[in-house]
Formats: C-alpha cells, structure tokens, sequence
C-alpha cells in the first residue's frame, strides 16, 4: 500500500450524490427505458388458484391474435432449464422442481403458466385473454403453522412440506432452566410483508444467433448473479453473457437473484432470436415477486433474581411459499445464532424449520434474519413487565460492555472489539430523555391518554465474508487525461455507491469525488452484488486498494519526471506536489499522458498505463450495532397509533458520507413502521391474496412518519477503511422498537400483544378484549 | 383492434404528434412516443404517483388518463422543469441538497407534485409538507430527505429564487 | 358514471387476481353536449361507460376488471362544469373537479360540510382530476361526497335523451356502486340547499394512511334556534354500511336538546343502531362499529361547539 497516505479530504462529508443531477431531472436509465429495435413484450398469465391440476390449456386463440409472435407453454421452456439455483443454493439441498412455467398444475396465485410474445404489452394481455384453460381445484397449504403435518403437498416431488428442520440442542441450557429463578415463554409473530421497490422487476434479453451472445438489461442488485445463473440456464459461457447495469429503483433484497420470470425471459429470447423486454407490473410484484417475515419463534428465556440473562430455548418455524426467490434459505438458524445479540447470554438451544405453502414464494427482505431482534427485544420487554423492572434498566444490566470483548456468544458467533452497544443505548435514551418521557407518561395516563416507549437494541452483521458473498473487485484505471474509471461487481440500487466509493477513491488516489466514474455490470469482476449490508466494507475496501496501487504507481512517476523523492510528494485533487514547496507541481493527467502516450520517459523497468485491479477478501463478518427508541400515542377510541418522535443511535464505524448514512437508517426504519403498523400480504383460507394493489398493501406515506432523529457513535472497524455495513439496521431495529411502544401504551389495559401487525382494528380488539 | 388516431399535445414546450388506440394511456404516450422516460410507472393505477405530470398546470396521475384526453393540452413532465441543461430547478436543487432520493425511481413524481404543491401552498407547515407530499410514495428515504427538501425548495421559490 | 374517487376495494374482490396493467380496447367517444353523451347512452346501453376524472375507472380498465366497448368521456362537455347559485344553495355540475369544489367560496359559504369533506378525497393530484358526479355516481360507500349528500338531502339532477329527472339523496344511493341511474342516464349536477340559521358543521373520518378510503367516517350538520336549541340535525356516515347511511337515532336525539348541554360521545355511541358494517382487510366489522360511534360522537363535538359559536353562545 501506499507509504503516502492520503488525507480524509472527502470521506466523512456528506458529499452531494453524484447520481442526483440525472435522477432529479428524470434521466436516468431504468430497465423499461431500454428499447432496441425488433424488441417484443412479454407477459405472463398466471394462476389464480392456490392449487389445481392444470385440466385444458389451449393457447391457440391467443397464437392467432394479430400482434403476436409466440405463446410457450411448460413444455416449450422448462426443458432449457435444469435448476432454479441461485448461485449461493448448493446443488446437493433439495429444491422445489426447476419449473420457470407451472408444468401440469398451479401452486399459488400467481404462478406463472403461459407466457405471451407481442408487439406491445398491450397486445400481449389482450392474448393472454384469449388463453383457454381449465383447472381442477385441489386443497391447498395455506397455514404454515400446519403445513408439515398436511398430508397435501405443495411440492409432491420433494414428499413432503418441512424444507428444513435444524435442531441444535445445548444440554447446558437445559440444566440451567432447572435452576434459574424464572423462565419466561412467550411465541412471538411477524406477518407476511414483501420489498416493494417502486420499481418492479424487469429484463430486457436480446439474443444474438451466431454470434451465440446473449445481452441483458435488468433491474438487479447483482449483476454477476446474472451472469454466473443465467448463462448457467442458457448453456452458455460467462464469456457471452453481457450483463448492463443502469440505474434500479430499489430492491431490499427482492433483486438479488434471478426469478423464474426472469429465466424464462432468457430462454424465450434465445429461443425466438429476437430482444424481449418483461417488466413485472405491480400487482405481479405485490402477489408473485416474493414474500418475507412470514415467521414465528417461540422464546422461553430464563433469567435470575437480578434480571441477568441466563438461558434461552428458541423454536424457529418460517414459511418458504412455494417457490422461494433464490432457493431455499435458513434465515432462521441465523436468527437463532443471533438471538443473543448485544447482551450477555448463556448457553442457547434452538431449532429452526422451514416449510412450503402454497403462497408466494420467500424472498430475502432487508435483514432476513431479523426475527432475532424482534424476539429478543420484544421478549426483553415482556421480561421486564413479568419482574416488575424498567425495560432501559433491564437492557442495562445485560448489555455487552468494552471489557466483555471480544464475545463468544453460545452458538458459536463471536462479536469483535469494536462493537459498542452500550455506547448507543445510553446515546439512544439520552436523545430521547427517557426519565422525562417516563415522567411525561405517567403524567398523561392520570389524563386519560395513552402514550408509549419501545426500545429495540441490537447487532447488525454485515459485509459477512462466506462463499460467494466473501469478495469485490475493483478495476481502476486514471484515463490519459487524468479523469478515473473504476469498474467494480457492485449494484448500486439507491446506495450511492456511485459517490461514496468516488469519495474512497478520491481520497486514496488524490483526485476530486467528480473525476471518478463508478461502472458497474459489464466489464467488471466477479461480486456478489450489493445487497447484505457488504458494498462499504467489501467493495470499499476493494476500491481503496485498487486506488492505491494506482497512487503509488502516480506518484512513482511523478517523482521520476520532477526528480523528487516519492516520499517528498503528496497528491490532491488531481495535483501532485512537492510538500513545503508548492510551486513545484504536476497534475494527475500530466502523469497519465506519461503513461500512456509517452511511455519511453516512465522510470526503467516500470510498465506503461495507470492502472490497477484489486481484490478484497472479508473477514467472516464486520458487525456494526444500533439502538432504537420510539415514542407512541394510542388513541383508545379508534385503536390509532401515533408515533411521536424516533431516535436512533448507530455506530457504523467510519462514516463514509453521513448524509448517506442517514438516508439509509431512515429508509430502513420506515420500512420497519411500515411492517408493524401497515403493511399485509393477507391471504384468506383458501390462498387468495387479498392485498393485490397499493390500496390495499399500505406503504407508508411521509404523513404515517415522524421526523427522525440520529445520532451516531464512531468505533473504527477493523478493516481497510474502518467502515461497517449500515444498509439493512433500519429495518431490523424498528420493528421491535414500534411494536415495543405500541405494547407500552397498552399495558395500561393488562393487554400484551405477541404477534403484529398492529392496525387500528387490531389495536382496538385487544383494547376490547381487555374490557369485556 | 380499435383504430390508431392521431395525437398530439405540447410537451415541455413542444408540439409532439403521435398515434394511438384510445387505449394508450398518457403515461405510456409521454414515455414512447414524446420521449419522456422520466414519467415512471410505479403501479399504473393511481396509487403510487411516480407518473405525476402537470396537464395545463394541475399536477395529475398520467397513468389515469388516456393520450386522447390530453389532446391538445400543454404537459410538463420532470424533463421540462430545469430551465437549462446547467441548472437544476429549485425543486430539484433541494433534492439533491437534502438526500430527497436514493434509487431515483419515485423521484420524477415527486419533484412534479412538489413543484405543484408549492405553487399552491408557497409556506407550508411541515404538517402540511407531509400530507401535501402523501400522494407520492418513496419506498427509499423514509421521507426525511424529501420533507426536508419540500421545505428548502418552498424558502428557495418564496425568496424569488430562480 | 365513474367514481371521481379513489380506486375502492378491488383488491378484497378476489377472483381474477393478476392479469393486466393495460386496458382491453374500446371505442373512444367525446362528445361536447349533455344531448350528445344521452344519445351515445341510448344507443350503446350497457356497452357504454361515461368517464368523468376516471380516478376509479381507469383503473379497474387498466387491470380488466371491468370493460365496455365504448367510453364515453364527458370532459368536453362544457355544461357539466360549474358552481352557480339556485334556489337558495349551489347547484354544482357533475363535472366539477373535487378540488374545484373545494377551492369554491359559494360551496364554502353556502355548504360548508362539501367544503370541509373534500380535503379528505385522497390527494391533490387525484382532486385535480376526480369530480363530484363521479363520486356520486360510483357510490363507493367508503366515499366522502355521497355521505355529505345524504346528510344536507342533496338532489341529484340526472337525464337521459328521453327525459329529465330529480333524485333525491335518500332514493339514489341503493347499494354498494349501485345507484338509482339507468345504464342510458348521465348524472348532470348536484343541488344542495344552504341553511338559513344558526348551524355547525364537522367532517372527519378514520382511515388508515392520509388520503385512503374511510375505515368510517361523519358529516355532521347541526342546526339551532338562538337560544341554542337544536332543531335540526342531518349525520351522514361512510365506510359502515353498504352505502352512504344516515345515523337517524342520532339525529333523533338530538333534536329539542341544548346544543350547550347535549353529550356528544353518548350521543354519537346511538350511532352504532344505525350502521351495517362489513369486515375487510381493514378493519372488522365491529372495529368499523366501535370506532365508527367514537367517530361519529367526536365530530357531533365539533359541531356543537361550533353551532354554538354560530348562535351567539359559545
């Protein structure tokens, strides 16, 4: 690395977007603003039942619509195919059959089982309108929580509906519950909720026969799970498949893998040799995309006469859907291994369970495993009312303090030194002025009026280095006129990478934020995308590096042309000087028209241009922690909740631009408020989704939300820049911080929620059920 | 099939001619046929506001609206509100200053319904920002940056800013 | 006529669930006169639909859950629009955009309880667009201007290529999106008297995110004599029944009580005699019950308050 290190000109100011003047004046490039010549529309018709055998399907009428070029059914496309797998699914755990069209029967509503090629999208609903098909109902899975027991099956090709069942029992545990003061259970429930980026899903494929290439436009996280997956699916080598990547309007983990819909694309498209365009609308995206929280876990946890925290029992159960996006997944033995969290804990035995329903398949969502911290936090709680303590003074005597680090918590994780969860907790209640609130409470409760505070603690892993998640790249190249290019495996979808790793760069290379272009898909190196809270320290690190190497090698050549020592120079914004002598100066572009056009003058031996690649290996996982805590009124005659304030206190090591960093947690968090408080996927007994629009599927507006307030505390991590991952705390630390509020400000009427989502028609039966 | 008709309407500030079935919605028209991506559609049925344009000065829903009906009509969509290539307009401005956007997509919707908003209400509370701006859904910025934003444009345009 | 409201309640029909984004083909009508929309319903009967703001139709087009061969659009036809003075009130044209309406000084003056419902009608954008007729001709139940119409007994003035006719508030709205309109008549405005005494009036409604349809929801007028007695009561409620409902044991109570000392959340509890409500992905019924007779009692109190205001007292 380089022995000049540069100074933080940059990183830590919140430096404006670079992305914004595009974005704001509507020029961005988004998926359906692709258009190539020839290019034909796809849609899909999908089921409307839950489970049925497919009786009739007669495409004739539709192949014969004027405007249409193709109808394929299963059989014309499932055979290209012979895995769903995501490139993180190992090919040995058993899946639900490769089907991108439903092949004989239907298994949820929404299933895709004919897909029309038209002239335009119009055309293509108009023949999917003239489809003929015939279904015999059949009974279908629709509670998870008896899903394993059900003698139908959702997947008759996998036996049965558990997907996975993982027991891990700590007989420690067990001979503490024996002895432990008190033990308290309590089964706590998330509920169906889905992503929602504003833009849905979408792909573009243009095949080019002959030249056997295959060219795809997406709206994706992860371009090179695009290219690795889809020229798996199509049978061809990486080497053919160019993936672009444009701008994407959000994904919160729905767009990290390729969907069924999206597969097809690519088969049809080689198949027809012409460029198609699918963009999901929104019902498809609300019914058909992916589900997630569709979660409960039963929590005994055992604490002695102080309140200290001995034991815990968990018992994980989670509902895949039918054809979870990106495979099968075990969120929940993560969330086991993090049931622990920011505290002192004792041994901890779990099990997690998996199974299939007929519904919509599971898809990551912004912090997938984040039922530990609801359960956690929201146990905390009910701990804290059963012994009659505060909950803050609870969590005090728990929290993992500097001198308990680093931490080996029970099921095998281990926390490093440079987490602070205390720090935030005290930060977090002192920005609330917890003694005041409590004061001000009680105060209104004599009134009449209901207020509440819910606290939420908790550890983030993020930038976890395993398998294919372990690594980024970055390609940097200064241009013969000194501008940089950085060719990097990330997806930015409303990160800012474009200008929190122009920032990095500027500052390692010495160069101005606004001289640097962030080039992500085509053309750069294998990474898994951005998404899992990685690209700060993974892909940051990685551009860190590449910059660099490239630094060294300027100031290398600059020494040489100014006959100084490397040693005497400093670089920034596109100057190299002479430190103390400011007159003595090249710019950055001067170096380069060396490298490139005047190679000859280059010091002996060295090799021409400005250019480096590097490549940055995570360490298992870099955690960063945060605390919430909200503050609620409940209006007991319409069963409302109102949020008053919300403080979050969040240590994410270096900042990289605070602005940034904000705009993360915010984002996080109102997707949290959302969950709790609004938003259902709700499906009746027979598994119809009744949540088909946005009327009915309720996205908070800016009028549900109050004014956040943030405050932050700043130990450095351990890796190149100091950084940790921030992207998905929000949404993993309101849930229970809301709910934890809601459930304060209804203590009054000896009522104790265990399962969300809290809406007013909720609120007001348990108000009811407390007086009748 | 019904039949193409001819259709044509000002677009930030120029004649655009187009054919169309009665069915194509203004959105779909303004997007391939007057070569304004920027009108995103986020839902296509009037819920998300990510189609907002101004049709002869009102803020609408052009996903709610056939290109037909707009025949003849004056549009400005996101494209028309910068007064050059170099200058941003003091919506737009805000949202850049303020983190009003991260993935962009709600963005273009937002900045209309904003710029529409102020014209109407120029010195909003921050209860009326936040149910002025509640047409709009954002799935990114839990609204912050976009509050924020509303209330910078809203001194910017009372101060005569550009 | 389409609903110049919000799109309501499509998702909890079920049946057809994800099909289209893209509206089925029609033919396009736009006609410039009241005759010319009667005659095209004439000929057309059910195969025609007359578009008003289209804030509930387009929709339901966009994703085929309903289709008809030919659309009607009604928004060149000049006459339709307006606010003007008659018979003592405002007669306002099918036409007029809900943000029309609530911008109007007559309406605000005259009907203050049109004025005070409209800002709860979703958002601006979709006020800029959706009318008055359209509310009232889609008959959501859910919808704020059909139960302000049934609380003052609004009139209807509706016609057909054969014929012209005045229907009353309590005789139009029959069931949920079911009006007293044959497929061939066209809703052309909307009466509404003013009242000549001392009077409040409040509107509010739960629902669950600004701008969204009413959980339930009261439009409240109450009139008094100058000593403060009430002598007239009209409440109007949405979102508990099937369609807008009146909340008679209410008003019944009301009249002859002191407008000082009537206990509007004791009153407003009678409210729940009157509702019918149904269960959704909302709320339950008995939510729309409970919370919809705290509502009703809540906006009764705003009322009071103010009619004593109006009368000299407050």
């Amino acid at each position: 690395m380089s022995s000049t290190a540069a100074a933080a000109r940059y990183v830590g100011q919140s430096v404006k977007r670079l992305e914004d003047p595009r974005l704001v004046t509507g020029h961005g490039r988004y998926v359906d603003d692709i258009v190539l010549a020839g290019m034909l529309h796809v849609a899909f018709g999908r089921s409307d039942l839950a489970r049925a055998a497919i009786t009739r399907l007669d495409i004739s009428a539709a192949e014969a619509l004027e405007g249409v070029y193709a109808v394929f059914t299963a059989a014309d496309l499932n055979p290209h195919n012979d895995s769903l797998r995501a490139s993180m699914h190992p090919p040995e755990v058993p899946a639900p059959p490769a089907n991108m069209l439903a092949d004989g029967d239907v298994r949820f509503v929404g299933d895709p089982y004919v897909m029309v090629v038209a002239q335009s999208r119009y055309i293509a609903e108009d023949a999917l309108d003239l489809i003929d098909a015939e279904f015999e109902p059949l009974d279908p899975v629709v509670d998870y929580e008896t899903a394993a027991d059900s003698e139908n099956h959702v997947h008759p090709e996998l036996g049965g509906n558990l997907a996975h069942d993982l027991p891990v029992s700590n007989p420690a545990q067990q001979e503490v519950f024996a002895s432990a003061a008190r033990v308290v259970t309590e089964t706590w429930h998330q509920h169906r909720q889905t992503n929602v980026p504003m833009e849905t899903r979408g792909i573009v494929a243009s095949w080019q026969p002959h030249a056997g290439v295959m060219e795809v436009w997406a709206s994706t996280q992860s371009p090179h799970e695009i290219q690795l997956v889809g020229a798996r699916v199509l049978g061809i080598g990486e080497h053919k498949m160019v993936v672009h990547f444009g701008d994407v309007g959000g994904g919160f983990g729905q767009k990290m893998f390729l969907g069924r819909e999206d597969m097809a694309v690519l088969v049809a498209a080689k198949l027809l040799g012409c460029p198609l365009k699918w963009i999901e609308d929104r019902r498809e995206n609300l019914l058909a995309s992916n589900h997630a929280r569709i979660e409960q876990m039963t929590v005994s946890m055992a604490v002695d006469e102080d309140g200290r925290f001995l034991a815990a029992d968990l018992d994980q159960l989670e509902d895949d859907g039918a054809y979870p996006l990106g495979g099968p997944a075990t969120p929940g033995a993560m969330a086991a291994m993090l049931y622990p969290g920011p505290y002192r804990m004792g041994p901890v035995s779990w099990r997690a369970r998996t199974v299939y329903t007929n519904t919509c398949g599971r898809g990551a969502y912004r912090g997938p495993w984040q039922m530990e911290s609801v359960a956690r936090e929201q146990m905390i709680d009910r701990v804290a009312q059963k012994i009659g303590m505060d909950p803050l003074e609870l969590r005090r005597r728990n929290v993992l303090k500097p001198e308990d680090l680093p931490y080996a918590v029970s099921t095998g994780l281990s926390f490093e030194t440079t987490i602070s969860p205390d720090q935030t907790l005290e930060q977090a209640a002192a920005m609330i002025g917890y003694d005041d609130f409590r004061a001000e409470q009680a105060q209104a409760r004599e009134q009449g009026r209901y207020l509440g505070l819910g606290i939420a603690l908790y550890i983030e892993p993020t930038s976890m280095g395993m398998g294919p998640l372990g690594t980024e790249s970055a390609m940097l190249r200064v241009e013969v006129d000194g501008h940089v290019n950085v060719f990097m495996g990330t997806g930015s979808h409303g990160q800012s990478l474009e200008t929190t790793m122009a920032q990095l760069v500027a500052d390692e290379l010495g160069v101005r934020p606004e001289d640097v272009t962030l080039h992500q898909g085509h053309g750069s190196g294998y990474g898994f995308g951005t998404g899992g809270s990685r690209s700060a320290v993974i892909a940051g690190s990685a551009a860190r590096a590449a910059a660099s190497g490239v630094r060294e090698k300027a100031v290398a050549i600059a020494a040489h042309l100014m006959e100084a020592s490397a040693d005497d120079l400093e670089v920034a914004d596109g100057v190299i000087s002479v430190k103390g002598t400011p007159s003595a100066t090249m710019t950055m572009a001067q170096v380069a028209v060396t490298a490139y056009l005047n190679s000859d003058a280059l010091p002996e031996g060295m090799e021409a241009g400005l250019e480096h690649t590097a490549r940055y290996k995570a360490p298992p996982s870099t955690h960063s922690n945060a605390c919430h805590i909200c503050t609620c009124e409940l209006d007991p005659g319409t069963g409302k909740v109102t949020l008053l304030r919300y403080v979050v206190s969040e240590d994410c090591g270096v900042l990289i631009n605070p602005m940034v960093v904000d705009g993360q947690i915010a984002g996080g968090v109102v997707q949290g408020i959302g969950g709790v408080l609004y938003e259902h996927c709700v499906y009746d007994e027979s598994g119809n989704p009744l949540a088909s629009t946005f009327l009915d599927y309720l996205v908070p507006t800016a009028a549900e939300v109050p004014e956040l307030e943030t405050g932050h505390v700043v130990v450095p991590s351990d890796t190149p820049g100091g950084h940790k991952g921030t992207g998905e705390g929000g949404a993993i630390g309101a849930p229970p911080a809301v709910f934890n509020a809601v459930a304060d400000a209804l203590a009054p009427f000896g009522v104790h929620p265990n399962r969300q989502p809290l809406d007013p028609s909720t609120v007001l039966g348990l108000i009811a059920s407390a007086s009748a | 099939m019904a039949d193409q008709i001819p259709l044509s309407m000002t677009v930030n500030g120029r004649i655009r001619r187009g054919r169309g079935e009665p069915r194509l919605t203004l959105a779909d028209f303004l997007r391939e046929q007057a070569l304004c991506t920027g009108v995103h559609l986020g839902c296509e049925h009037g819920v998300c506001g990510s189609c907002t344009v101004l049709m002869d000065g009102e803020a609408v829903r052009s996903c709610l609206l056939f290109a037909v009906q707009a025949e003849g009509a004056d549009i400005t969509t996101v494209e028309g509100l910068a007064p050059d290539d170099e200058t941003l307009h003091p919506v737009q401005e805000a949202f850049r200053d303020c983190h009003g956007l991260q993935c962009g997509f709600c963005t273009p919707g937002f900045v209309v319904s904003v710029a529409a908003f102020l014209e109407a209400n120029p010195d909003p509370s921050d209860d009326e920002i936040r149910h002025g701006i509640a047409g709009n859904l954002c799935r990114c910025t839990g609204y912050q940056g976009i509050v924020a934003a509303t209330r910078q444009a809203a001194d910017a345009m009372r101060g005569g800013g550009r | 006529m389409p609903a110049g409201g919000r799109l309501s309640r499509i998702g909890q029909r079920g049946g057809l669930q994800c099909r289209a984004v893209k509206p089925a083909p029609f033919e396009y009508h736009a006609p410039e006169s009241v005759a010319d929309v009667a005659s095209l319903l004439a000929e057309h009967g059910d195969d025609a639909k007359p578009l008003a703001g289209g804030q509930s139709l387009v929709p339901m087009l966009a994703m085929r859950l309903t289709r008809f061969e030919h659309i009607v659009d009604l928004n060149r036809v000049g006459e339709l629009f307006g606010v003007e003075s008659g018979n003592g009130g405002v007669r306002i044209g099918a036409m007029t955009r809900q943000a029309a309406v609530e911008a109007d000084a007559m309406v605000a003056e005259r009907v203050p309880l049109l004025h005070l419902a409209a800002p709860h009608i979703g958002h601006f954008q979709i006020r800029n667009r959706g009318t008055i007729g359209g509310s009232v001709a889609h008959a959501d139940p859910a919808s704020e201007f059909p139960a302000v119409m049934l609380a003052l007994d609004g009139t209807a003035e509706v016609a057909s290529s054969s014929s012209v006719r005045e229907v009353p508030a309590a005789e139009f709205f029959e069931s949920t999106f079911m009006t007293a309109m044959a497929p061939d008549e066209l809703l052309v405005a909307l009466r509404f008297s003013s009242w000549e005494q001392p009077a409040g009036f409040a509107f509010d409604e739960i629902a669950r995110r600004s701008g969204d349809f009413a959980l339930a929801g009261a439009a409240v007028g109450i009139g008094a004599d100058d000593q403060g007695r009430i002598n007239r009561a009209a409440v109007g409620m949405l979102g508990v029944g099937p369609t807008p409902l009146r909340a008679a044991s209410v008003e019944a109570a009301l009249m002859g009580l002191s407008a000082a000392e009537a206990d509007p959340a004791e009153i407003g509890r009678l409210a729940a005699d009157d509702m019918d409500p149904i269960g959704d992905v909302h709320a339950s019924a008995e939510y729309r019950l409970r919370a919809g007779s705290t509502l009703v009692g809540r906006v009764l109190a705003a009322a009071l308050s103010q009619v004593q205001k109006e009368a000299g007292l407050g």
